[in-house]
Parts: C-alpha cells; sequence; structure tokens
C-alpha cells in the first residue's frame, strides 16, 4: 500500500517543482510591469495579478485541462496542472518580489544610482541580494502551499500522491489508513523544506543583523 | 597622498560646478528658486540654513537624483540641461561618474563588506578588476584609518566608522566633485567629529566640495565660501568668514543668532 502511494511522489514534486521554477521566473518580467512607470503596462500587470488570484487553483485547472479543448488545444493532465500552477505561482511570486523590493530602503537605490551604476548592475548586486533575504520565508511558505494545491491535481486525473492514496482506497477500503499515509508523505516533504528556509534564512539574517 | 595619485590619474578636465538658473517643484509646490552657483576647481562651499530650506533638494539636483524642473547643470565638462525634455541616460552617467555623493544615513550596502562595499562600484562602473579594486580600497581604508576593518559588514560598526567607509566607497571613483549631504546630521557629536575630520582633510587635498551642513565651526574655518539658503532660494553667497561674522540679509542673521547663541 505505501509503494503505491508512494509512487505519487514522482509527480507531485515534479508538478510543483516546475510550477514553482516557472512561475518564479515568469514573477519577474511580471513585478517589472507591476513596477512600471507606464501606467498600461501597470494596469495589464496589475489585474493579471489580481485576475489569477481571484480564481479558485481547481477552476484553473478545470479551465485548462476540460476548456482548452475546445479550440483544440488538448493537453496532458500533467501539462495541464503544471500551466494552471504555474500561471498561479506567478502572480503570487510576482506579488512576494514587490513586497521584497518595497521593503529596501529608498536610500540603497539612491546610493547605487549617485555611484554611477546603472539599472542592471544596481538590481543584480545591490537590490535582489537584499531583497531575496526579505523575500525567502514568504517563497518558502508559498513553495509549501503549492506542494498541498498539486493534489488537486488529483481531479484531472494526475497520478500524483493523493490521486494514488484514492485509488488505494476504494480498492481496499481502508481510506483512513490510505489519505493518513498520503498526508504523512506531504508532512514529510513540507517539514524539511521549512525547516531548510528558516536555516537560511537565520545565516542570512545573522550576516546582516549584528551590532 | 594616494588621493592626489589618484587625481593625476584620471583624465585632465576642469573640476569646476557651475549651476544656472535651478528650479525645482512638485507639483505646484515650488522648492527651488533660481539657485546659482559657479565653483572653481578645489573650492569648498558650505550650505546652511533652517531646515526646508531646499538645501539638500538643491544637492540631489546636482546628481539628478533629483530632477530640476529648469536650469543646468555642469560638472567639469559634463552639462545637463534640465529644458531637454529627457536628459539622455549618457550625460547623466557622466555626471554621476564625476560626483561622489555622501548622504546622512550613509546608505552602505548591508549585504557586503566594507571592503566589497568600496570594490563593488568600482568594478561595475569602472570596470576594474578586483585587484585594482582591492589596491584602492586598501588606500582608502588607511586613509580613513579603518583598515582594520575590511571583512566586517556595515552593521557592527559605529555610524561613524560607517560614515568614513562611505567616503572611501565614493572616493574611489575618483569624483571631480564630492556632495555631501548632511553628513554628520545622524551622528552623536564625538562621532560626528571623525567624520569632519576626513573631511577637512579631504578640503586640504584640494578637492571641490558641496556640504550642506549644520556644522557651523566646519562651514567657516574649512570652506571657501558660505552659502545661505531659506525658503527655496539663495539669501546669500559669499566668503564664509564674512558670512558666519557680517551677514548682510536679516535672515541670515536670525538663523546664525538661533544655531550659535545656544
Amino acid at each position: 500500500m505505501l509503494a503505491q502511494i508512494a509512487s505519487g511522489i514522482g509527480l507531485t514534486v515534479v508538478i510543483t517543482g516546475a510550477s514553482l521554477l516557472i512561475g518564479a521566473l515568469l514573477g519577474l518580467p511580471l513585478v517589472a510591469a507591476r513596477r512600471s512607470a507606464w501606467v498600461p503596462l501597470r494596469t495589464l500587470a496589475t489585474a493579471y495579478i489580481d485576475i489569477v488570484r481571484a480564481i479558485p487553483p481547481i477552476t484553473w485547472l478545470f479551465l485548462i485541462y476540460f476548456g482548452l479543448p475546445q479550440y483544440a488545444l488538448r493537453l496532458d493532465s500533467v501539462s495541464a496542472s503544471i500551466i494552471g500552477f504555474s500561471v498561479i505561482a506567478s502572480a503570487y511570486m510576482a506579488e512576494t518580489y514587490r513586497s521584497g523590493l518595497l521593503s529596501i530602503p529608498q536610500g540603497q537605490w539612491e546610493a547605487a544610482t549617485a555611484l554611477g551604476m546603472k539599472f542592471l548592475p544596481r538590481t543584480r548586486y545591490v537590490i535582489t541580494p537584499q531583497a531575496f533575504k526579505v523575500t525567502l520565508p514568504a517563497i518558502a511558505a508559498y513553495a509549501i502551499a503549492l506542494l498541498k494545491d498539486s493534489a488537486l491535481a488529483s481531479t484531472i486525473g494526475v497520478h500524483e500522491i493523493t490521486y494514488q492514496a484514492g485509488l488505494v482506497s476504494r480498492a481496499t477500503h481502508q481510506g483512513l489508513l490510505a489519505f493518513s499515509i498520503a498526508g504523512l508523505l506531504y508532512i514529510a516533504m513540507s517539514i524539511p523544506l521549512a525547516l531548510a528556509a528558516r536555516r537560511v534564512d537565520r545565516v542570512l539574517r545573522q550576516k546582516l543583523e549584528v551590532a | 597622498m594616494e588621493l592626489a595619485t589618484e587625481r593625476t590619474a584620471s583624465p585632465p578636465t576642469v573640476g569646476g560646478v557651475k549651476v544656472l538658473g535651478l528650479h525645482k517643484s512638485y507639483g505646484k509646490h515650488a522648492v527651488l528658486h533660481d539657485v546659482n552657483l559657479d565653483m572653481a576647481e578645489g573650492e569648498v562651499v558650505s550650505i546652511i540654513g533652517p531646515s526646508g530650506a531646499g538645501k539638500s533638494t538643491f544637492l540631489r539636483c546636482l546628481n539628478y537624483l533629483e530632477v530640476p524642473t529648469a536650469g543646468t547643470v555642469t560638472i567639469g565638462d559634463t552639462t545637463v540641461d534640465a529644458a531637454t525634455r529627457r536628459p539622455d541616460r549618457a550625460s547623466l552617467d557622466r555626471l554621476r561618474r564625476v560626483t561622489g555623493m555622501v548622504f546622512q544615513n550613509f546608505n552602505l550596502f548591508p549585504h557586503l563588506t566594507v571592503l566589497e562595499n568600496i570594490t563593488l562600484p568600482q568594478m561595475k562602473v569602472l570596470g576594474r578588476s578586483r585587484e585594482e579594486a582591492n589596491a584602492v580600497a586598501d588606500s582608502l581604508l588607511n586613509r580613513v584609518g579603518l583598515a582594520a576593518k575590511s571583512d566586517q559588514h556595515p552593521a557592527r560598526l559605529s555610524g561613524g566608522q560607517q560614515q568614513r567607509i562611505a567616503i572611501a566607497r565614493a572616493l574611489a571613483l575618483s569624483p571631480k566633485v564630492m556632495l555631501f549631504d548632511e553628513p554628520t546630521s545622524a551622528l552623536d557629536p564625538e562621532l560626528g567629529l571623525e567624520v569632519l575630520a576626513v573631511m577637512r582633510n579631504l578640503a586640504d587635498e584640494g578637492m571641490t566640495m558641496i556640504v550642506v551642513t549644520h556644522e557651523m565651526h566646519f562651514a567657516r574655518d574649512v570652506s571657501d565660501r558660505v552659502m545661505v539658503m531659506a525658503d527655496g532660494r539663495v539669501l546669500e553667497l559669499g566668503p564664509s568668514e564674512q558670512v558666519m561674522t557680517a551677514p548682510t540679509h536679516e535672515r541670515t542673521k536670525k538663523f546664525l543668532r538661533a544655531v550659535l547663541d545656544r
């Protein structure tokens, strides 16, 4: 029983990892647009972020998996879930980056600018390392939330942990055990993630905030 | 001494400052009215006056941290005219390259060590190698008396030490003009003294400096001229001794009485 449920770990990890990565990358141009001085671009980005976050994840999955085939875009369930979660993650990550950037004192931008550093080196070497420190806990929290949300992919037939537990439950009528095992597997994956993030966070903070 | 060699190594330009008809307003609210300043290379000008006078705004217009509404700023051989709808990036880059700025709150980069604070801009702005940048940083750290702190993060240092590092960071780019925005205002009086000592040395070595300050002794003893501002205007600009001891403007007299007779 454990073996069958655990066989879903691979897909759970793939969907979570891929969506987080794609979302993290898409979040970069998105936050740039969100902070743009050009109003139409900023409005568009704000609307995207708000709309994406207003729709429940499961609705997104159904929309992509059941909705797109009407336009002859038939996706397999794994791709559909990765696309759905990536879209959602991009909006959340953009907002996370934005709060990180807002936490950097204006003086840091000014000092780098006054030193003659241009936009890219300024962002890359002065702002990003500081913003990363601030956003890391939020990113880790979102990664864990996404890991749990990935269970929704079972509803469109992705053979991940929860889907496998469902199969086992129906076959053996031992639902309590099957879903408890599934729960333990999620715990086993999310707790180390949380601990690792806390550790990195502590190390980064120690480096900066000693007096 | 190190600074002297730095200067001769950079291309020969006239290091003076010329500001013509500088205006700055936020919407309808004008904060600078027709400010003019003409400085020779090596001159030190202190800007004093009550808070809200526009002193810092004026200084920040010189390197375009604030974009003036009108007027021209010339530093060395670079001129930027606010009338140009969008000043081209190249001129702004040049303007910032020839100016060094020191802020009230130091604004060191907290995630970098003292050494890295001084080397990063050199590598990214001037394209120096790490070795070159380290050598410049080492000599400057010696100059400001903080060579022993090079591997520390700024948070471990006192405010006075941080400000001396900030001065070293700006000097590392061999600016023609140094802009100081209330460099000692965030410091205990004692810590302020060590910063003022560094600035005094810099002035003695011939650096062109504009200093927004509330340190009246510095203004009188170190600067060549003092500019008094109030309500976004220049009240008077003259030899420091004369402005500080025999000001012509009634508003200046009132201000000086308030800061000196306490």
